[in-house]
């Protein structure tokens, strides 16, 4: 990482003594001051610190772990994943923006159906925190009168712990969860044995059967681990290496998998279950278009889609919402680096306003 | 933008229609009526060609600003159509009537049709012209109508005071609502009877700006003072100010949908800005980066938000922040605009103070409009507000119509060039 210029670190003090500190995570003035600030908020609405002397002590001593590049979500104990705030905690992802927008994006594109089912049926699967789930029919219900049944499925127990906190929380304050069911449930999506593997953990289907869950799904989401290994050290920053878990990023080895097909180790098996649970829309979150290119690959191999499109990270984007046609093939929608992968088949091309 | 007058066409449909009809009666003295401009026509078919530009656009999704030019063009390409069916039969029915093999029986029969026809024509020629005339931006507004004596001391100010009385009948024989804002006779008191100093009269109905906008300027009178002890007659003058009566935008925050509210902006003129993670983002990166910039493109404005850590809220408050400032902008626009017209209608009475503008004359008993060029002889009908007042102000609207379809003819011979 290239150093700071010192001009900038001179300016940053003149502004706090505790800004250059947050410069080192932040890398420019304004998203330092905005943490500054938002540690601030966050001691005097939430820290038990009862005077000054010890609201600035706490003051320094989080900022000084920021600069250490602990994520400020941790710090702070929450993330805002789309309007809403979802508890964070070590050991589990934190959720990503982009993620958020995609799941606006589909809940937009739903809403505007006047043909959705009384009753739909939402699978998340690598749940993490339960972000998808939880806004989803948040934004969902708040339009539509629809029954909704929503189960998000994690490997990690602390995620599944996460995210029934994170549905308690929402039920205390008494959001309108109405008559939708939601739940989780701790699964291993993939399905073959693994060196170092709890055998503890149910493979999902068998998961689904024990536990009296439904076998068909509607709608199929996705947000697995998606970085290759050589990506992991190039592409990922200091922070998301030193403090979020690899397993939420990094699929496992396979005997004889190459890197980039580690990388994509879970999409064949997602597209699988989309199958066998009767998926009528699919969206899995890839992390780039060459990524996407080859999900749609497979995806179209798998043969029971009837259109299939690439979003990018903004896929609503106001202005600049635009297809575009990569090499003849699907159609990229929005604007920003590639994101996820859409498919759909039967009714949910209706669902999605897609005409047939 | 044209530089013509602006006339009502809610008016204007009032009084060119029986006008029109008038033509058709009289057509060996007006037969120029049925015919129409080429520059108009021209425009006209241009206009035509844009709406149904705009129709198919809004075919492809809603767009409310084309919906809003549709509809305004919508009465021009009627007028076009019907103007165009008219013209069509009477070349029908002319080449018929010229046509040697035509038979007798049938020429004749073409030939009563022809003149009907023709009067279709020269209605549907001035139902064009006056579609096409734009309607002034405040017709639709109620007014204030600011009466003063001018030259001429204490007859002027009870001259002042009779005007004042001949709009009040008219508006109450027309049922127009009115309301005395300002009544001052010239010692400073309220009680009537005694010469006016000023008055301003709201007229409270909507329209009325567009009805009384041609009353203002300087009214002049030739009468035998009642305070003139020799008979002699003295000319002496008042002046009548019109001003549109523009309340408080009545659309707000609540109206953002509303294409006609200074809150509301079309979302395709917005670009939104997330300033995101630099690199790949997704999973590689967990940057707390939320701040939103939007940029209205057709002003120019910028917003940009980083306060919440939530992008939504930032983007929400991004918006509501642009809309405001834009509403602002609107605002401040339109005040601009409505001072610059103030002073414009304030210019045209000044004109008229060297430059009267209507002759009452006590002596003939009758009115002159020096515009229209019109003289009617029931003084006393006029200054009951009568029918005969009616009459002069009609002829004032179609001179000023008249003058706006020159200057769309301007206009169009200009741009052309
Ligand atoms: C990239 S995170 C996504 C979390 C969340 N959906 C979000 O968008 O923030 C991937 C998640 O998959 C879980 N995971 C990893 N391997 C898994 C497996 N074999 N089966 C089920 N979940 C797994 C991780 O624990 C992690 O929570």
């Amino acid at each position: 990482m290239p150093r700071l210029p010192t001009s900038l670190i001179r300016a940053a003090r003149l502004i706090d003594p505790l800004l250059p500190l947050l410069l080192r995570p932040c890398r420019d003035l304004r998203s330092a001051q905005n943490e500054l600030r938002w540690l601030c908020e966050h001691i005097q609405n939430h820290a038990g610190a009862r005077n000054i002397t010890e609201r600035t002590a706490l003051l320094k001593k989080l900022v000084q772990e920021r600069s250490t590049g602990k994520p400020l979500q941790y710090i702070l104990g929450t993330e805002f994943f789309g309007d809403f705030e979802i508890e964070c905690r070590p050991g589990v992802l934190i959720p990503r923006q982009e993620t958020a927008a995609s799941i606006t994006q589909l809940v937009h594109l739903l809403r505007k159906s006047k043909s959705l089912p009384p009753e739909l049926r939402i699978l998340d699967l690598c749940t993490g925190t339960g972000c998808i789930p939880l806004l989803f029919q948040d934004e969902l219900s708040k339009h539509q009168d629809i029954r909704l049944e929503l189960l998000g499925v994690d490997i990690s127990k602390k995620a599944i712990q996460l995210a029934r906190s994170n549905l308690a929380k929402l039920r205390s304050q008494g959001k309108p969860t109405a008559g939708n069911k939601i739940s989780f449930m701790r699964a291993d999506v993939l399905d073959d044995a693994r060196e170092g593997y709890d055998h503890e953990i149910p493979k999902l289907m068998s998961a689904l059967e024990s536990q009296h869950k439904s076998s068909t799904w509607d709608i199929l989401i996705s947000n697995p681990p998606y970085v290759s290994p050589s990506e992991y050290w190039k592409t990922t920053t200091r922070s998301v290496r030193c403090f979020e878990p690899q397993l939420a990023l990094v699929p496992p080895p396979s005997h004889g998998l190459k890197d980039l097909d580690q990388g994509d180790r879970f999409y064949p098996r997602l597209l699988h279950i989309a199958r066998d649970v009767a998926a009528k829309i699919v969206l899995f979150e890839v992390a780039d278009l060459d990524q996407a290119l080859r999900v749609t690959g497979m995806a179209r191999q798998a043969g029971i889609f009837s259109g299939i499109e690439i979003w990018r990270d903004d896929p609503g984007g106001s202005a600049e919402l635009e297809s575009t046609y990569a090499s003849g093939d699907f159609p990229i929608v929005g604007s920003g680096n590639g994101r996820s992968v859409l498919c759909w088949r039967g009714e949910g091309a209706v669902w999605l306003g897609k005409h047939v | 933008m044209t530089t013509a007058p602006w006339i009502c066409r809610t008016c204007l449909s009032r009084f060119v229609r029986p006008l029109a009809r008038s033509n058709a009666r009289f057509q060996s003295t007006r037969s120029s009526k049925e015919t129409i401009p080429a520059g108009l026509l021209a425009r006209a078919r241009n206009i035509a060609i844009e709406h149904k530009q705009l129709t198919e656009k809004l075919a492809n999704g809603f767009d409310a600003r084309a919906a809003k030019k549709i509809g305004e063009y919508s009465p021009i390409v009627e007028a076009l159509k019907a103007w165009e069916k008219a013209n069509e039969s009477v070349g029908e029915l002319t080449s018929l009537i010229h046509d040697p093999e035509t038979d007798a029986e049938l020429r004749e029969l073409a030939a009563e049709d022809l003149s009907a026809t023709r009067a279709t024509l020269a209605d549907a020629s001035q139902s064009l012209t006056t579609s096409l005339v734009p309607v002034h931006p405040f017709a639709h507004l109620p007014c204030l109508i600011e009466i003063r004596p001018g030259a001429g001391g204490s007859e002027a100010a009870i001259f002042a005071g009779d005007l004042l009385r001949m709009y009040q009948a008219f508006c109450n024989r027309k049922g127009l609502r009115t309301m005395l804002l300002k009544y001052e006779n010239i010692n400073g008191g309220q009680e009537a009877g005694i010469p006016l100093s000023e008055a301003i009269l709201e007229v409270g109905t909507e329209n009325a700006y567009g009805m009384f906008r041609c009353e203002a300027g300087v009214h002049r009178v030739q009468r035998v003072p009642v305070t003139e002890s020799k008979g002699r007659t003295h000319t002496s003058a008042a002046s009548v100010l019109v001003l549109p009566s523009i309340e408080e935008n009545t659309l707000g925050e609540e109206d953002v949908d509303d294409p006609e509210s200074d809150y509301y902006i079309d979302p395709k003129e917005v670009k939104t800005e997330v300033m995101r993670a630099r690199g790949a983002g997704g999973q590689h990166v967990n940057t707390t980066e939320s701040a939103v910039r939007l940029t209205h493109i057709p002003t120019n404005i910028v917003v940009s938000i980083q306060d919440s850590r939530s992008q939504p809220k930032n983007k929400e408050k991004a918006w509501r922040l642009l809309r405001s400032r834009v509403a602002q902008l609107r605002r401040e626009k339109r005040e601009e605009e409505l001072a610059a017209m103030k002073r414009s209608v304030v210019g045209v009475a000044k004109m008229g103070r060297g430059d009267k503008v209507r002759t009452y004359n006590w002596g003939q008993q009758r009115v002159t409009d020096h515009r229209s060029g019109t003289t009617v002889h029931d003084l006393n009908d006029v200054m009951d507000g009568g029918q005969t007042l009616e009459k002069v102000m009609e002829s004032v609207r179609n001179w000023l119509m008249e003058r706006d379809v020159e200057a769309l003819l301007a206009e169009e011979s200009s741009s052309k060039t």
